[in-house]
């Protein structure tokens, strides 16, 4: 429905603005053709029988003399209402070019404003990380470095037990197979008769224990 | 009758011998006997003279005997006697870090008799390698008290006595 109305408004448009454009075509040509209508209708004779040619081109040179005048202020006129206008384009051009620098501008410095705000919050954010990251780098570096140097003394403390041993032991070799090797000679005998007693004495329960297993087992 | 042992006789080797000796005298003993009765039927003197005997020999016959002399009999006894003492007897061997003298061997057979058994037999050894002390062997079991022994087990210690030297 509204479909209609629009279609009957538009054909109404078209129709008022032919008519208007007749009449306007009409009108522009009476108002560039008006002298050439009236000397058709009015012949210089009819004029010629009026005025005398003095006056006719008296008339004729003030009317041309104030044309040009007029034309001449007009033009005056247009060339400073041009240079107004031109000022005030040039200045109303200025004033919107830096209305929109402006703009841009502040727009570019809120943006960036923005952006480093973001940028600085990432980097905030990386170094939070950064840190947290090298403080668990520091705290696993300094366990593990721990952590090696309980082994290293361990293991140091192990070989330095394992030397201790080693020389224990071939010093104990070294004394026994000296003392071994000294005592065997010159042994005497009748020096330690009363050591051999008391040592019986020392272990006669043993002794006679050892004996009486023995005794019972071979039966 | 007991039988007595002196602590001269030690070993069985010891034994032996004075079985021997022992048996030796009752051969004489009962060839004596004999001829004493022959001289006595023809009046003559003569004969084999009476064996020399041990202490040890003498010390058995005299604790033998129920008499002041002794029969054939007896003697044949105490010589069954000797050689089922021979058979039964205890026997210990003892090794020293040299060849023992008398005087230990007996101070170390009247130990064993006192303490162990009286009717024990000891058997001495030795070996130089143990050093000092005894090594006392009873049939497959070994006592060993030697220096050799005690140093070697305290090998381990001389380090620490050497540290505080």
């Amino acid at each position: 429905m509204s479909g209609f109305y629009m279609q009957l408004f538009l054909y109404l448009n078209v129709f008022l603005m032919g008519a208007l454009t007749a009449v306007a075509i009409r009108h522009a040509y009476a108002h560039f053709r008006p002298h050439v209508a009236e000397a058709e209708k009015h012949p210089v004779t009819m004029q010629n029988g009026h005025l005398p040619p003095a006056v006719r081109e008296h008339l004729l040179e003030a009317a041309q003399a104030n044309f040009q005048t007029v034309l001449d202020r007009s033009a005056k006129e247009l060339s400073q209402d041009l240079e107004k206008t031109s000022a005030q384009i040039n200045k109303l051009l200025e004033k919107h070019g830096t209305d929109v620098i402006n703009d841009d501008l502040q727009h570019y410095r809120s943006r960036l404003a923005e952006l480093q705000k973001q940028t600085e919050a990432g980097m905030s954010k990386l170094q939070a990380g950064l840190s947290t990251h090298q403080a668990e780098l520091d705290a696993e570096f300094i366990a593990h470095q721990a952590e090696q140097k309980a082994k290293l003394a361990e293991e140091i403390a192990a070989e330095k037990q394992r030397l201790l041993q080693q020389i224990d032991t071939q010093l104990a070799d070294a004394v026994g197979s000296f003392l071994l090797d000294t005592l065997q000679h010159n042994v005497d005998l009748g020096a330690q008769a009363t050591y051999l007693t008391s040592m019986l004495d020392e272990h006669k329960a043993d002794f006679t224990r050892g004996l009486a297993d023995e005794a019972k087992t071979s039966k | 009758m007991k039988l007595k042992l002196a602590s001269s006789i030690s070993s069985p080797q010891d034994l032996q011998a004075l079985i021997s000796e022992i048996r030796n005298y009752a051969r004489w003993y009962g060839h004596n006997a004999i001829k004493l009765r022959l001289h006595a039927k023809t009046k003559r003197h003569g004969g084999q003279a009476e064996p020399e005997l041990s202490p040890a020999a003498k010390e058995v016959l005299a604790g033998w005997g129920k008499h002041d002399e002794l029969t054939r009999r007896e003697l044949d006894s105490l010589i069954n006697e000797l050689e089922r003492f021979a058979r039964t007897a205890q026997e210990i061997t003892i090794t020293l870090a040299a060849p023992a003298s008398n005087s230990i061997k007996q101070i170390l057979v009247a130990w064993c008799r006192d303490n162990i058994a009286p009717d024990i037999l000891v058997n001495f050894q030795f070996n130089a390698t143990i050093l000092g002390g005894l090594v006392v062997r009873y049939r497959s079991r070994i006592f060993d008290w030697s220096f050799r022994r005690q140093i070697l087990e305290a090998r381990g210690q001389f380090p620490e006595v050497l540290r505080h030297v």
